[in-house]
């Protein structure tokens, strides 16, 4: 890749930037709330996109690009049914009790509700689970870094993976270190900006080349521009899922159990300046969360719709006996690159002999291929924009989880609030150290990172039962949460054993204990896994609460619906209540799905 | 907090804008464009990049942040507390 002058000038723009807020605010951070919390000063909107910015890391750009390409439109599902509903859920039901509790986190809300064990189990394994995507976010980066060839003839090439490693280590901890939770948010709503700005023109200039939506649609088959064709039967749509398990499993369970429960996110909305403005929070990011398909999925399908360039073996693909493939690879190519053998250059082709494309290039393919130089500055810059939101906001949730929910609840509990302030520091160092060290474990042990992030969507996938019911059933004891966690999980762990996906090998994907039944794909065995570890987690919940002694309701003022006092709207005109907002929200999604059905 | 995100979000893109405008102006007819299909795209995004920033950055220096940096925090003050 040839870069100039000026690409590097932005770029440095840039990092002056994320630095310099760093510093400029690292005068206000005097106590552990400023630092953990943002002082719980911020307006709705820096948090609304902060919300959404802080989930919009590395794995979601080149994944949802990746998927656009390889699925077609319906990867937005991912972004309408499976993010809106849940966000206008958390802002409008949920955000009362995490901002009105006073609770620092997530993990502690689950202490005020239940008791110490179950917030144990979920800052533990949150904990884990945020140290390891911020080391696999930086993996992720430096591979990316390295194979679009990035220091290509600055530093010699086996260092570059290293090198990018480091900074983009040093770069976040500065800015973290320096100026906390605020720091974070703000460079969030910088690479919100950014990647607006950088992904706007790409996909304008990409839409100009194929003929526009119209194009696409000339170009690509019917599967892949309508996000609703063909979801009533798992074989007759690219993603393989029938459309009770995608309204089910991605659109409630899973979503919800993200979007509700996932202090990573919810952390963003607690640093909002009152209980309102938390509430609009969620709802505020939702409606750049609903448009955020046109920037990261359209890339994907752009780039499999230039036809132009296509290699005469890449359009042979879709002809032959082709009914029995699965849909995904029954489409043109476009300029997506084959997967190539890192040791000798040549390209991988699968068990049949058919070439394997290499998807998450597609948004980094169509950057060098539409941009000159000086606009490919930006839109680089906005991609290691995106790696590093991902990254902090890891190290933002973990940082403080360990220091209130770990540190403060069993190692030091009578500290002064400046000891808390330093920990916060500390973990944030230990946190990007341990980083780095999942980021190396991921090259050289590409499994049991895998294994590992699987382990963790069976703790993450029962857990919104337990929120559900503990926030509104007040008959939900501690013992019954709990049991309901662990059970959900085991449950989810049991169900990947005895299920697999069609055409996969008994292990990693399924199967290691024995088949009972086949899902159509991988996506459908996911999905399914979630729903059945939410329902055991909530069936067990709900018996082993009636067995066991409910905490008297004084005590739970506050913290469960019933016996909370409804949040007092009247001073506020129709426009500015959360619920109208709300509304607006559902009404522009069911729009964008008729639209696009 | 006593920062206002739209000033420093104002600067770097009048920063950026500015560079890939100049960048844009000096570099019109410029073979590299072909890939873009003939739009300067350093000039004409440049632009509405400045304009943004500029926006941002005077909206952000006008409104000074409602809250007082300092003390006390929102759940300090008396008579906030929600009945």
């Amino acid at each position: 890749m040839n870069l100039s002058a000026v690409d590097w000038l932005i770029m440095l723009v840039y990092f002056t930037f994320v630095l310099g807020i760093g510093f400029a605010l690292k005068r206000y951070m005097r106590t552990s709330n400023d630092f953990f919390l943002a002082g719980r000063s911020i307006p709705a909107w820096v948090c609304g996109l902060a919300f959404i910015s802080a989930n919009l890391g590395a794995q979601e750009v080149i994944g949802m690009g990746a998927s656009g390409a390889k699925y077609g439109i319906n990867t937005s599902h991912f972004y309408w049914i499976g993010a809106v509903p849940a966000m206008v859920f958390v802002g409008i039901f949920m955000m009362p009790f995490y901002y009105g509790s006073k609770a620092r986190s997530v993990p502690e809300y689950l202490r005020m509700r239940f008791d110490e064990k179950t917030r144990a189990v979920n800052a533990f394994s949150f904990a884990i689970m945020t140290v390891l995507s911020s080391g696999i976010s930086m993996y992720a980066m430096a591979l990316l870094i390295q194979t679009l060839g990035l220091f290509h003839g600055i530093i010699p090439d086996h260092y570059i993976f290293h090198v990018s490693i480091i900074l983009s280590a040093v770069i976040v901890l500065g800015y973290i270190f320096l100026g906390g939770l605020t720091s974070a948010i703000y460079n969030e709503v910088l690479q919100f900006f950014l990647i607006v700005a950088g992904f706007a023109p790409l996909v304008w200039i990409g839409l100009k080349n194929v003929g526009g939506w119209q194009g696409i649609k000339q170009t690509l088959p019917a599967t892949m521009t309508h996000s609703w064709r063909g979801m009533a039967h798992a074989s007759t749509n690219t993603l393989g899922v029938e459309w009770v398990g995608l309204a089910m499993g991605l659109g409630f369970v899973l979503s919800f159990g993200y979007w509700c429960t996932d202090f990573l996110v919810v952390q963003r909305a607690m640093a909002a300046d009152s209980e309102e403005s938390a509430r609009r929070v969620p709802l505020i990011a939702a409606i750049p969360k609903m448009f955020f398909p046109f920037l990261v999925i359209l890339p994907g399908l752009i780039a499999v719709s230039i036809t132009s360039h296509a290699t005469p073996a890449a359009s042979t693909v879709t002809a032959g006996p082709a009914a029995s493939a699965p849909l995904v690879d029954q489409h043109p190519h476009g300029i997506i690159p084959q997967k190539t053998n890192p040791l000798n250059g040549q390209p991988i082709v699968d068990s049949k002999g058919e070439p394997v494309y290499n998807y998450d290039l597609a948004i980094p393919v169509m950057l060098l291929h539409f941009f000159p130089t000086g606009i490919l500055g930006l839109g680089l810059t906005a991609l290691l924009a995106s790696f590093m939101s991902g990254m902090a906001g890891n190290v933002t949730a973990f940082n403080t989880v360990w220091t209130y929910d770990i540190y403060q609840a069993y190692i030091n509990k009578r500290a002064t609030d400046a000891h808390y302030l330093w920990m916060g520091r500390m973990a944030t160092i230990g946190g990007i150290l341990l980083s780095i060290a999942a980021a190396y474990a991921a090259t050289s042990f590409n499994n049991i990172m895998d294994a590992l992030q699987l382990v963790f969507s069976f703790v993450n996938a029962p857990l919104f039962a337990t929120f559900l019911l503990g926030m509104f059933w007040k008959r939900t004891t501690g013992h019954g949460a709990f049991t309901g966690l662990v059970s959900g999980t085991v449950a989810a762990l049991l169900h990947h054993g005895l299920t697999i996906p069609v055409d996969a090998m008994p292990g990693i994907h399924g199967g290691w204990i024995g088949i009972v039944h086949r899902y159509p794909s991988d996506m459908a065995q996911n999905f399914w896994t979630a729903i059945f570890a939410f329902s055991v987690n909530l069936v067990v919940t709900v018996v082993v609460s009636l067995m066991t002694r409910p905490r008297a309701e004084s005590e739970l003022v506050g913290l469960v619906y019933s016996l909370t006092p409804k949040p007092v709207e009247h001073h506020l005109r129709w426009y500015q209540k959360p619920s109208s907002l709300a509304w607006g929200v559902l009404g522009l999604l069911v729009v964008l799905n008729l639209v696009f059905a | 907090m006593g920062l206002d995100i739209r000033v420093p979000l104002g600067l770097i893109f009048l920063i950026v804008g500015g560079l890939m405008s100049v960048y844009g102006v000096i570099t019109r007819h410029s073979a590299i464009y072909e890939r873009s299909l003939g739009v300067n795209l350093n000039l004409g995004w440049g632009l509405i990049m400045l304009l943004f920033g500029v926006i941002m950055f005077v909206v952000g220096r006008r409104q000074k942040w409602q809250d007082d940096p300092v003390n006390p925090r929102p759940w300090e003050r008396e008579g906030t507390k929600h009945h």
